[in-house]
């Protein structure tokens, strides 16, 4: 299941682009799961480990991924951390309900993310309340954003 | 630094056009836009000027703030368009809103967190929009009716009946709006500051509630008010002029030579340095012009002068749901 605390978290990563240039794996970038999201929210194709194809910048290193993707790829790999999400937009929540609803996943955001107008589950740390849709995420994280 | 600042940055790959209005220019929007790749260009030429190949053509001096050292890079620089990448934690901290307050800089600021410590306009959130295959633009987050009535949708405008009159303001604009609402059964009420309205509208979701608050510094509450509006069904509206101080002068009432050029092209007159907000520049233009007749105006309490019936109607006018 998802769980979101807002607000300030010292824990987190907050700096997710820095982060993800120098800790990424390369089995990361073949996963399907990666080539999906970067195919989703960059427009871009996954060539091998060292490429992606970018319809903007032609080839290019993993590195040159949008903050969002970064942001998502370290959140399906990097376990034993929380990043700030708030690096993604919201062509980044659908995925981020996909990563969650196969583990429990901990995210830290600084914003009301729009996660669209399908039900969902998610537990807002910061009042252990779960939410099961966006109208009652704002009431319930609102204050904290 | 004062105007509109025409800024285009080019490379092999992109190109970014935009204008800047104000001194706090918000982006933020979808993953994938561009604003890492324009940060990145902006970045390379802080670095290498002319020789990193980025061209950028604008009037001021465009630079990227390099996180570690932001304070001291900030204290040596002026008439500059300062960007800031999503990355840099301390744009959220009061250190940082006071270092830019008295700056004459204009700050492009990647971000899609709130930011409480500055005010900056509801009309200065922009997102990135693609045209072509390499040119990019930037396009306004949040639209407003003739009337400054903003939502998520469109189905928020025309008429709207209310039970309660909400403002953030304490002081005249709040003693305004209470006389304008006496004789009605329109219960006027103020939420004390613009960051206690989301918590007000949530506590009290029952009610058919009109909000007017300072558009000119509510950027940094727009998106979970707005997001709340989407959440409750549409029982609140709500309406966002520059401020209350620019309704008076919006209104006709007021007669100063410069007032015409002033609302129709206000940052050829707002210096940076001397205005954290526009609203803080209104509010200084209509004491200071107004000062000994008897349209004298003060924050603190308001003068009965605007309160008579055919006043009261022209200041409302721009807001004319009332």
């Amino acid at each position: 299941m998802l769980n979101i605390y807002f607000g300030e978290m010292p824990e987190a990563i907050y700096n997710t682009n820095v982060y993800f240039n120098n800790t990424y794996k390369d089995s990361w970038i073949t996963n399907q799961l990666t080539k999906d999201i970067i195919k989703a929210v960059d427009k871009s194709d996954v060539i091998d480990e060292n490429t992606i194809m970018s319809p903007l910048f032609g080839n290019m290193s993993p590195k040159r991924l949008s903050g969002g993707v970064k942001t998502l790829i370290l959140i399906c790999f990097d376990k034993k951390n929380i990043f700030n999400a708030s690096t993604c937009g919201d062509n980044c929540s659908e995925w981020i309900l996909r990563i969650a609803q196969k583990r429990k996943v901990v995210i830290n955001l600084h914003h009301l993310m729009d996660f669209g107008p399908k039900p969902f589950k998610a537990k807002i740390l910061n009042t252990n309340k779960i939410v099961k849709n966006m109208a009652e995420l704002v009431f319930e994280a609102g204050e904290f954003v | 630094m004062i105007g509109i600042q025409h800024v285009k940055v080019k490379n092999r790959d992109a190109e970014f056009e935009f204008d800047l209005n104000r001194n706090i220019t918000i982006v933020r929007g979808d993953s994938g836009t561009g604003k890492t790749t324009l940060y990145d260009m902006i970045a390379d030429h802080t670095r290498l000027k002319n020789k990193s190949g980025v061209n950028i053509s604008c009037a001021k001096n465009c630079i990227a703030l390099v996180d570690i050292d932001w304070n001291n890079q900030l204290k040596g620089t002026s008439d500059t368009i300062v960007f800031i990448d999503e990355g840099a934690e301390y744009i959220r901290t009061s250190i940082f809103a006071e270092s830019i307050k008295h700056s004459d800089n204009y700050y492009v600021i990647f971000s899609r967190e709130s930011l409480h410590n500055l005010p900056y306009s509801v009309e200065e959130i922009y997102e990135i929009k693609p045209s072509g295959k390499k040119y990019h633009k930037f396009v306004k987050m949040f639209k407003a009716d003739k009337n400054h009535i903003y939502s998520l949708n469109s189905t928020a405008s025309g008429n709207f009946e209310f039970d309660i009159f909400l403002t953030e303001d304490s002081k005249s604009g709040y003693q305004f709006y209470k006389h304008y609402f006496d004789t009605t059964n329109i219960l006027c009420q103020s939420s004390g500051a613009n960051s206690e309205i989301f918590k007000w509208l949530r506590e009290h979701r029952d009610k058919k509630i009109l909000v007017v608050a300072d558009g000119a510094a509510f950027g940094s509450e727009i998106d979970r008010v707005l997001k709340l509006q989407s959440s409750v069904k549409e029982n609140f509206r709500l309406c966002l002029p520059e401020s209350f101080e620019w309704l008076i002068l919006k209104s006709g009432l007021i007669k100063i030579s410069d007032i015409a050029s002033v609302l129709k092209n206000p940052s050829s007159h707002i210096e940076s340095r001397e205005y954290f907000s526009w609203e803080n520049f209104f509010e200084a233009y209509l004491v200071r012009n107004t000062v000994n007749t008897p349209f004298q105006y003060a924050k603190k309490e308001i003068n009965p002068t605007y309160l008579n019936e055919n006043n009261r109607k022209k200041i409302v006018a721009e807001i004319s749901i009332i």
